[in-house]
């Protein structure tokens, strides 16, 4: 049981490092040194001790937004599980909240952006909003597949019954995968989505609808954008990791995961442009396409009348 | 039972005395009328509901209405308590807000006596027991709100609105007036209690007498394709009465849903596909529509179309649930529809009502004119963002409940091993995400357009909102979204009976299951209650020693930028709407002459009605061409006519020549 809060408690403190991940990666394929691997973390404590400049437009909103967005990203974290340890918290129908409250930050979050009456932050919330309509859609077919793949609806017991490695559940893995890794780039908003290295171009998204934030609120921002990412890769590393192994183990292979899914995070943005801004929701509508396949295979394998071994309800 | 047929009378009596006394009297004797009423109705509504039981009181009517009786059941107390405290509600707010119409005295004259006819007539189409009196009363109530709509009825716009809403209102009566008659001819009796023997006898043409039932009491929940007039009626309409007509009187068509569906007792797989569909359509159609709304009471008009169909899903999967034999299912998806029925009826009320102050203060419902009422509108804001939140169905407010329910009724019902319900199931679960997510679209544009940034237009009057009788009502429904949403098993453990009515007995156990479970889902909201201000203080200690600047909003150094260069409601939503231009229509028309040099330009874009362009026009198109061969008839002409009168006498001699 304490395995678990140690490793809960790791996960808190480890969002800026993964972040630095990407960027060390980036520097080294673009042969630079680059900044130190820790270095969002001396980002993270130098905002904290500063001051804040506050548009005289704003109203409290924009004041609140930010601790209910960094709230929301943690108490997501508490929905999801670890391989073999489960979630802190865990119910039956645990992902609705979990999307729900992902979807409650995200509608103050577009609040305070409007809140400044900055047309760049209109535009950025305008596109959040649009792109999170695909992706909401998308994550609740996963998780219907997944739900009628293993009869279990709470985010534990679907990943502690997708042990089996048949064919049929290899390809429904490799689906999910793919559409979870969009979803990572959609929340961390990453190449080739949006470009958190500028943001003062029209093609921005997440980047332009923090413009006004400092201080301590806009490091609120960064963590919980960093953490929603690390939470939707620990989903992606659930699916994978085999339940067979030891706790050790499983929980080691965990961790390796997500460090493989930051570096290729990196790879990526290395390699590629971001892309145009009406091409971005075609972009996401393969999430929607590969979870709508992974969903008829599994309809099709049911019918089939191979039953996974879940009892039902 | 006399109790609540007294409080129906002192509803009844408060309307028609109203138009006896001065201006400023009416108000408060109609108010005072409508809280006594208050007394009677709601003590024996609660105790029916809580306790279960039922009771009835019989009259006997001369010839053709026979024994009429009215029964109080816990369904019907539901929507007693919902309709008597929502008509108290609008006679609150009416008070203040009706000032604004105070030239015109005679129609505020009829306001409240048709607000009185409107109370009763929704009170009575819920407990009467009598087919015929039944299509009496709701006739009532259509043609009541009907003159409320219309009470602006100097405008054209308003007038139009209001025929088109009473013409879809008899188009929905014809269905009912169908099925009841047939119901009442096959089982010989006008008391619904015979109909029970009629419907279950199951063939296909109770289906079909079932479907007259649904599409009858859905053109009045507003189901597609019938869900037009909603946004006609309550734009035009005052805002105590678009309040009162979207909380609490499409509800009354749900209310006939759910009564047919308890008369109708064997559900088949057919009527509950189809009804679940069609719901599931109903919230896609009406939340899309809403997105691209401009109109503040029209988008919460279409967003009254969304929660219907979410309602509608409930009920399907419900129905599902019965069909398939599993009572876990059937109890989430009936639960959450009741539990949306009440939570639609406290938000959307909020909402409207808090638009109404805006449009008291603005005299406008176009958000793109709107900006920055949060300053201006601070208590009207606040509880405007609380109905917005709950609405959108986030935690920590009532929506999420009651969305929360219909979603485990899906997922449950994917582990059935039955391909068709599991397809239908994905479709409601992804469906309804998507629903979640457009409705989050399109509250953000609200509250962020009309109540945030900066003033688009100068405002010209002095802000008022600090009025007892406007604020009262919307405090008072806001209390009950926070309760709802921290504390679901409070509202929840009042629904039981009810749910009794609709399954077997033996389902008590899943009852008491999902209440356990919502106690612990409140104990996990608390958490994420005080998760939020636990940041909030940390942010707060942080902040406390520290510089706070306040300067304006940073503007890239374009220093001559004004309030409009700001995103409108119009520019938000685009990048949405270019996506499902197929299932709304946009018309853009730019008007811009080919020159070199720049010139004065301008460009205006709407939406259309997907339903209302390809169904619902070419038919009436149709139907004007078909009634104009006849048109002949009535031509004008005074020749004509007394052509027609010699022709009658003509007739009327060779009949009475031929018989004797």
């Amino acid at each position: 049981m304490m395995l678990k809060y140690i490793i809960i408690a790791l996960v808190i403190i480890s969002p800026f490092f993964f972040t630095g991940l990407i960027n060390k990666v980036k520097a080294i394929w673009a042969g630079r040194k680059g900044s130190p691997v820790l270095q969002p973390y001396f980002d993270f404590v130098r905002l904290i001790q500063k001051g804040e400049v506050i548009s005289k437009t704003t109203s409290f909103i924009f004041q609140i937004s930010p601790s209910i967005n960094i709230a929301s990203s943690l108490f997501a974290l508490m929905l999801i599980p670890l391989p073999f340890l489960g979630s802190v918290i865990s119910f039956k129908g645990d992902f609705i909240l979990f999307s729900y409250t992902l979807a409650f930050s995200k509608f103050l979050m577009i609040l305070a952006a409007l809140d400044t009456g900055s047309s760049f932050e209109g535009i950025g919330a305008s596109r959040e909003v649009t792109y999170s309509t695909i992706v909401e859609t998308a994550f609740f077919i996963i998780m219907g597949s997944l739900a009628l793949l293993t009869n279990q609806i709470s985010f534990s017991s679907i990943f502690a019954l997708l042990n089996m490695s048949t064919g049929y559940t290899i390809l429904i893995k490799i689906l999910l995968v793919i559409s979870l890794f969009i979803m990572v780039l959609v929340e961390g908003s990453r190449i080739p989505i949006d470009d958190p290295n500028t943001h003062l171009e029209l093609t921005m998204i997440h980047e332009v609808m923090i413009l006004d934030y400092s201080g301590t609120d806009l490091a609120f921002i960064l963590y919980s954008t960093a953490l929603k990412m690390v939470i939707v890769s620990m989903l992606i590393a659930n699916l994978l990791v085999p339940l067979y192994l030891t706790v050790p183990i499983s929980l080691i292979l965990f961790a390796f995961i997500l460090i493989l899914i930051f570096m290729i995070i990196g790879l990526i943005e290395s390699l590629i442009a971001r892309l145009r801004i009406s091409h971005v929701p075609q972009f996401i509508f393969f999430m929607t396409a590969f979870s709508l396949i992974a969903f008829a295979i599994i309809a099709f394998f049911l019918r089939a009348g191979v039953q996974f071994s879940g009892k039902g309800l | 039972m006399t109790a609540i047929l007294i409080g129906v009378i002192l509803f009844l009596i408060g309307g028609i005395i109203s138009i006896f006394f001065g201006e400023k009297l009416k108000k408060i004797v109609f108010l005072s009328f409508a809280a006594v009423a208050q007394f009677f109705i709601l003590p024996q509504s609660f105790n029916i509901l809580l306790n279960g039981g039922q009771t009835e009181a019989k009259f006997i009517l001369s010839d053709p209405l026979g024994a009429c009786s009215f029964r109080l059941d816990p369904l019907a107390s539901l929507f007693v308590i919902i309709i008597s405290t929502g008509s108290l509600l609008c006679a609150i707010y009416s008070g203040s807000y009706m000032k604004m119409y105070s030239y015109k005295k005679i129609s505020l004259s009829t306001y409240y006596f048709f607000l009185g006819i409107l109370s009763v007539s929704m009170l009575l189409v819920v407990i009467v027991q009598n087919a015929l009196v039944f299509l009496i009363v709701w006739e009532l109530m259509s043609i009541s709100s009907f003159f409320l709509v219309i009470f602006e009825n100097d405008k054209p716009e308003v007038l139009k609105s209001g025929l088109y809403y009473l013409i879809s209102m008899q188009v929905g009566v014809a269905f009912l007036i169908a099925g009841f008659a047939w119901v009442s001819a096959s089982s010989g009796s006008l008391d619904f209690n015979s109909f029970h023997s009629v419907l279950s006898n199951s063939n296909s043409f109770s289906n079909l007498i079932v479907a007259f039932f649904l599409i009858g009491f859905g053109t009045k929940a507003g189901f597609i394709p019938m869900h037009t007039w909603l946004p006609k009626a309550h734009p035009a309409a005052p805002t105590g009465v678009s309040a009162l007509m979207s909380g609490v009187m499409i509800k009354t068509g749900i209310y006939g849903i759910l009564r047919i569906i308890l008369l109708y007792g064997n559900i088949n797989s057919t009527i509950a596909y189809s009804f679940f569909s069609i719901s599931l359509l109903t919230a896609i159609t009406g939340i899309a529509n809403a997105a691209s709304q401009k109109d503040l009471k029209k988008l919460l008009a279409y967003s009254s179309v969304e929660n219907i169909g979410i309602i509608g899903m409930g009920i399907g999967i419900g129905m599902l649930g019965i069909v398939y034999n599993n009572s876990m299912i059937a109890m989430l998806g009936f639960l959450g529809a009741i539990l949306h029925i009440i939570n639609h009826f406290t938000f959307k009320s909020l909402l409207f009502y808090g638009g109404g102050i805006v449009y008291l203060n603005t005299h406008t419902r176009n958000i793109d004119k709107l900006g920055g009422l949060a300053k201006y509108l601070p208590m009207t804001s606040s509880l405007f963002l609380i109905g917005s939140l709950a609405i959108s169905g986030l935690p920590l407010f009532s929506g999420f409940i009651s969305e929360l329910l219909i979603y485990l009724g899906l997922a449950r019902s994917l582990s059935i091993n039955n391909l068709s319900i599991n397809i239908f199931a994905i479709l409601g679960f992804s469906g309804l995400a998507f629903t979640g997510a457009i409705a989050l679209l399109s509250f953000t544009k609200v509250y962020g357009i009309a109540f945030l940034g900066n003033a688009r237009t100068q405002y010209q009057e002095k802000f008022k909102e600090k009025d007892f009788s406007l604020l009262s009502p919307m405090i008072f429904l806001a209390v009950i979204i926070i309760i709802t949403g921290l504390f679901p098993y409070l509202t929840v453990s009042l629904l039981g009976n009810i749910l009794k009515q609709f399954l077997p007995m033996d389902s008590l156990n899943e009852f008491l299951k999902i209440q356990l479970n919502l106690q612990i889902l409140s104990g996990y909201i608390l958490i994420f209650t005080s998760f939020i201000l636990f940041f909030y203080l940390i942010r707060y200690f942080l902040l406390k020693r520290k510089r706070v600047e306040y300067f304006k909003t940073w503007d890239c150094g374009y220093q001559v930028g004004s309030s409009r260069i700001q995103y409108t409601s119009s520019s938000f939503a685009q990048p949405f709407l270019s996506l499902i231009s197929e299932i709304v229509p946009q018309n853009i028309n730019v008007n811009k002459e080919p020159v070199l040099f720049p010139k004065e330009a301008s460009i205006e874009s709407n939406s259309q009605d997907f339903f209302e362009r390809f169904l619902i026009q070419p038919n009436l198109k149709w139907l004007r061409k078909f009634l104009d061969l006849f048109s002949w008839i009535q031509s004008g002409k005074m020749q004509q006519y007394i052509i027609y009168g010699l022709i009658f006498l003509l007739f009327i001699l060779i009949w009475i020549l031929g018989v004797k």
